[in-house]
């Protein structure tokens, strides 16, 4: 899988701008990045540096303002909806701070969810739901509500949604930040589990403790990537 | 309190979109109860306009085994009930008869009655200027007298209150105007159904009743209603007693008069002869506005319970605040009744509105109707419909929201969706309940409206377009000679025809579907009857010979009347199908002869000649009965007809309606004092005789419709709050990698599932509703397969299309806001 050559993701002059009330607020200004496959990054910074609108970015829910984006040598900065929401499916695995399962659906239906987008056969999402379930260590759980859950089984049942679908990324904004130490280790130990295995793992946190997980380190200030450490290993 | 409701019109002048939906949903509803309830309340409750209605009986006599029910009495029958009667303060008798106002000013014909004297004390009602007749006032010779309307007098004599002791000609005869009763004074109302008319016209002049030397020898010549006034303290029942007894009698002391018939005398309350006919019709009014009102309710209980929902923060930090269970309360009921009594006098305003459209379009032709008008109890009514609806389902958001979740409400993002989900389910089950009810609704106003269509299919046997009717009566004054009459009539006939664009020109003593009829036994040639048979007693009309060929009705066998079919010539008749098919069912009808007289004592025969098809004379959706027809010009002859009162039928080419001035110029140059009356086209008299049940049509039609409206408004609103409550969820689905017709599939769905549940339910209630209906249906079953499927598919469709909207909405959500919505 790794080539070594071509990054899985590279950010060019990545910019973002957002306009409200004829303010300007330049969230993102010129990101360069790369990441390669396999990488685990933690991005660290203040709070409005720009972290979560770089993740969106990278994770195809938002478009740059300027500059390119190409993923898996393909250019994605300037994609149609229907594209992006093709390539979220498929490439993208999503982890939140506050877990957003759907109440209405079950364990199993909400790691499901990104399968069905995908039409996946009904056999085949059957076996990997099961499977990522059982990853994450909830798939005794896969009958209940996230309601009848605790925060941290919710996020364990949030990554097992994500990486159900075997996405290029997976992308995690603050997964612990909803969760008290005890949890937020469960999932970061989860994480490098993952990473472990050979997942290409994004995230955000404020947590120094946690963001030595990573290898690599990103430093956001004012919208730029103001340091960018290997961290030893 | 006041506080509360300047708190609760802020906040509804804060939310105009929806204060605007909600008004107008109890507005409709309001106004389609308040419109129903003054028909029913004017119609049904409100008392007659007769002192102490409730003792007013009519009563008529039945011959029950030849099936002829509620006929009027014979002059000798009154004069001996009147004799006997006991049970009864007073009786009088009545007949409808009209007159030819003559003297200055425009001839004109005006519908009156003869009443025995004693029918104004009888009523209660006083006049308002002069007086009423006196008890020698009648008989002939001595009724030389009239009470005219209050409307008359104004219209024709300006309510000159010098007018009181001069004398008006009608029907070439001087009368003396003794008194005018007041406008609200009405009599005969309409549906008192006397046999052979309907009394489609108001009457405006009363005339002591008269009985002629040849009436009081004719036991068996019925033609007057009876009225009476019960005594105090007497039941009907007691009354229906002496009834039975004095019938009793007459059958022992006449005997031939009353042969084997299960003759009898019936006592009816006034109110049920009036009322009686409309009551169904106006049950399923009743029964619909009664489901808008629901539909609306729910509505409004939805919007309020959304509204509840989205203002749960803003209550749970009044309650952490401390805020009493009760306040709170009080304030939310405060805004749903200051919504409903708003919705509600817009509704009366509506409803008015609609009640004065209503009476242009059906004043002619439903009895009572000009008198409907919104009074205190209607408004009472409304007031306390409004309120309730106010309360009741105010209530229902208010408690729903009384004890918010606190933890819950005040935590920012909580964990997942699961709040309110409870309300979400008493809100889609609200919107369930009312697509159901909209279901029935609909399902009803489909059944009518095919009754309706395919009745107007209904061929009556005749061809109605492009003829023109107008009344035309002979004054027996100036025209004594019963001789003269046939040729007279064949004189303006002839000037007729030769009017430019006029195809055929006849006469005729009753038209189909005009509400009257004539019916006359005879007895067949070389038919015996077993002792004690009644003779046979058919409809019959007296026609001139055109009268076929302008009604364009077919000839099947045998000819039509000609010119030649004199009061010399040897009598004649013609017999409809299914006379034909009922006396003569070896088709050798051509040729036979009846008799109205004694066959046993050398009768005139009048032949058979010819056959003609079926007409639907009572009504469109009733079978045709068997009928014959006599030649005007033999009638006075062979069945004692007079003849003088006849209707003109003109075929033009044209429109009919362009030849009235023609005719009136052309009868006045004859005659210049023969009015001609109630001139209309055919097509009218047509449409007229289905007018009631196209007026229940019209209503429900109109009240589905609010209905299918104010579900969609349910529907549309339910979705909205559902794409609003689920932004986020929807975000967290794009993020997953939802495409837009994935969300779009997931709105319209959770719609269809309402639907669906909406519509099963409304299948099983529309199984019973339509029952009801049966009476009003015309050659369509009530559980009609093909009605219900369009009805389902069309509800169906109409809620795809209210949720497809803000379905659409949610589609174009972006996930970056839906997603920050709640983080
Ligand atoms: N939708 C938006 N519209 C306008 N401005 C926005 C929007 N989203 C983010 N911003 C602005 O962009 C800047 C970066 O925001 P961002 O959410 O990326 O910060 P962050 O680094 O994630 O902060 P935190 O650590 O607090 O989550 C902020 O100044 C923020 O106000
Ligand atoms: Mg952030």
């Amino acid at each position: 899988m790794n080539n070594g050559n071509t990054p899985l993701i590279q950010l060019q002059e990545v910019t973002k701008v957002f306009l409200t009330d004829e303010v300007e607020t330049h969230a993102l200004s010129g990101i360069y990045l790369d990441i390669r496959d396999g990488e685990y990054i933690s991005i660290a910074g203040p709070s409005g540096c720009g972290k979560s609108t770089l993740l969106s970015i990278l994770g195809l829910l938002d478009t740059p303002s300027g500059g390119s984006y190409s993923l898996k040598g393909t250019e994605v900065a300037n994609l149609s909806f229907p594209e992006r929401a093709r390539i979220r499916n498929r490439e993208i695995g999503f982890i939140f701070q506050s877990f957003n399962l759907i109440g209405d659906l079950t364990v199993y239906e909400n790691v499901e969810l990104p399968l069905t987008y995908r039409g996946m056969a009904a056999n085949d999402r059957k076996q990997a739901v099961t499977e990522a379930l059982e990853r994450v260590g909830m798939g005794h759980r896969a009958k209940h509500l996230p309601s009848q859950l605790s925060g941290g089984q919710q996020q364990r049942v949030a990554v097992a949604r994500a990486l159900a679908g075997k996405p290029a990324i997976l992308l995690a904004d603050e997964p612990t930040g909803n969760l008290d130490s005890r949890n937020g280790e469960a999932v970061m130990d989860l994480l490098r589990e993952l990473h472990a295995a050979g997942a290409t793992i994004c995230m955000v946190t404020h947590d120094a403790r946690f963001a030595q997980h990573a290898d690599r380190t990103v430093h956001l200030f004012d919208g730029r990537v103001v340091e960018d450490n290997l961290v030893a290993a | 309190m006041l506080n509360d409701l300047r708190f609760a019109l802020r906040s509804l002048l804060k939310t105009p979109a929806f204060t605007a939906i909600a008004v107008i949903t109890v507005a409709l509803a309001i106004g389609a109860n308040s419109a129903v309830f003054t028909l029913v309340n004017s119609l049904l409750i409100r008392p007659l306009p007769y002192r102490d209605a409730s003792r007013l009986v009519l009563i008529w006599e039945q011959f029950a085994t030849m099936g002829l029910e509620r006929i009027p009495v014979s002059a000798p029958e009154f004069l001996d009930y009147e004799k006997a009667i006991r049970s009864c303060e007073q009786i009088a008798a009545f007949d409808y008869t009209a007159f030819n106002v003559g003297g200055e000013g425009n001839p004109e014909r005006v519908s009156g009655a003869a009443v025995s004297p004693s029918l104004f004390p009888l009523l209660g009602v006083d006049p308002i200027a002069g007086r009423t007749f006196t008890l020698d006032e009648q008989g002939e010779g001595h009724d030389d007298r009239v009470v005219i309307s209050a409307r008359f007098w104004k219209r024709r004599f300006n309510s000159d209150p010098g007018l009181i002791g001069r004398t008006i000609l009608l029907n070439g005869r001087a009368f003396t105007v003794i008194g005018v009763m007041p406008a609200t004074f009405e009599f005969p109302i309409p549906l008192f159904g006397v046999q052979g008319n309907r009394f489609a016209e108001r009457v405006d002049i009363w005339k002591p009743i008269a009985f002629t030397k040849p009436e009081l020898e004719a036991r068996g010549s019925r033609s007057y209603g009876m009225i009476g006034r019960l005594r105090d303290g007497v039941s009907r029942a007691e009354a229906q007693g002496e009834i039975s007894t004095i019938t009793a009698e007459f059958i022992r002391s006449h005997p031939g008069n009353y042969d084997g018939g299960g003759f009898g005398a019936t006592v009816y309350p006034l109110r049920d002869q009036i009322v009686g006919g409309m009551r169904t019709g106006l049950g399923i009014l009743l029964g619909a506005v009664a489901f808008v009102l629901l539909i609306a309710c729910a509505n409004l209980a939805t919007m309020l319970l959304a509204r509840a929902t989205a203002r749960e923060r803003e209550v749970a930090i009044r309650v952490a605040l401390g805020a009493h269970t009760w306040r709170l309360l009080r304030q939310m009921l405060c805004e749903s009744v200051v919504l409903a009594l708003t919705g509600g006098a817009f509704g009366v305003l509506l409803s008015i509105w609609a009640l004065d459209l209503l009476k242009r379009v059906g004043a002619q032709t439903i009895p009572r109707l000009s008198q409907v008008t919104v009074d205190i109890p209607v408004l009472i009514f409304t007031a306390a419909v409004a309120i309730t609806t106010g309360v009741f389902f105010g209530l229902i958001p208010a408690l729903a929201s009384r004890k918010p979740e606190l933890t819950e409400a005040l935590k920012e993002g909580g964990r997942g969706s699961t709040s309110g989900a409870a309300s979400n389910r008493l809100r889609s089950s609200l919107v369930a309940a009312e697509i159901a009810l909209a279901l029935v609704l609909l399902v009803s106003a489909g059944l009518l409206m095919k009754s309706f269509a395919r009745l107007q299919e209904v061929s009556p046997g005749f061809n109605p377009h492009g003829v023109l009717t107008a009344e035309l009566s002979l004054p027996s004054l100036k025209y004594p000679d019963n001789k003269a009459i046939a040729p007279f009539f064949q004189e303006i006939i002839r000037r007729l025809a030769q009017l430019p664009g006029v195809q055929a020109v006849a006469c005729a003593d009753i038209l189909p579907l005009s509400g009257t009829n004539s019916d006359s036994s005879f007895d067949i040639e070389g038919k015996v009857l077993v002792k004690g048979q009644p003779s046979p007693d058919e409809e019959v009309r007296s026609v001139t010979p055109d009268y076929f060929r302008v009604l364009q009705t077919p000839l099947l066998k045998g000819r039509l009347f000609s010119n030649s079919d004199t009061s010399d010539a040897p009598l004649v008749a013609i017999i409809n199908e299914a006379f034909a098919h009922k006396y003569f069912p070896n088709g050798d009808a051509l040729g036979k002869r009846i008799t109205f007289d004694d066959p046993k004592k050398n009768p005139a025969w009048t032949t058979i000649v010819g056959i003609v098809g079926n007409i639907r004379h009572r009504a469109l959706d009733l079978d045709p009965e068997p009928e014959y027809y006599l030649p005007h010009a033999q009638s006075a002859v062979s069945s004692g007809r007079s003849g003088r009162n006849m209707i003109l039928v003109v075929r033009s080419a044209q429109d009919p309606r362009t030849l009235a001035a023609a005719i009136r110029r052309e009868v006045q140059t004859f005659d210049p004092d023969l009015p001609i009356a109630r001139v209309r086209t055919f097509d009218d008299l047509v449409s007229e005789s289905v007018a009631p049940r196209k007026l229940s049509v019209v209503l429900l039609g109109v009240f589905a419709g609010i209905a299918l409206l104010l579900a969609a408004v349910g529907i549309y609103g339910v979705i909205s709050y559902l794409v609003v409550q689920r932004t986020h969820e929807i975000g967290v689905r794009m993020a997953l990698g939802a495409q837009r017709r994935d969300v779009l599939t997931l709105v319209i769905n959770h719609a269809l599932k309402l639907v669906g549940i909406g519509t099963a339910a409304g299948l099983v209630l529309a199984l019973f509703a339509t029952r009801a209906l049966g009476a009003l249906l015309y050659q369509i079953g009530p559980f009609d397969l093909v009605t219900f499927a369009e009805v389902a598919l069309a509800l169906g469709l109409m809620a795809l299309l209210a949720s497809y909207i803000p379905a659409l909405r949610a589609t174009r959500s972006d996930p970056m806001i839906a997603l920050a919505h709640q983080q």
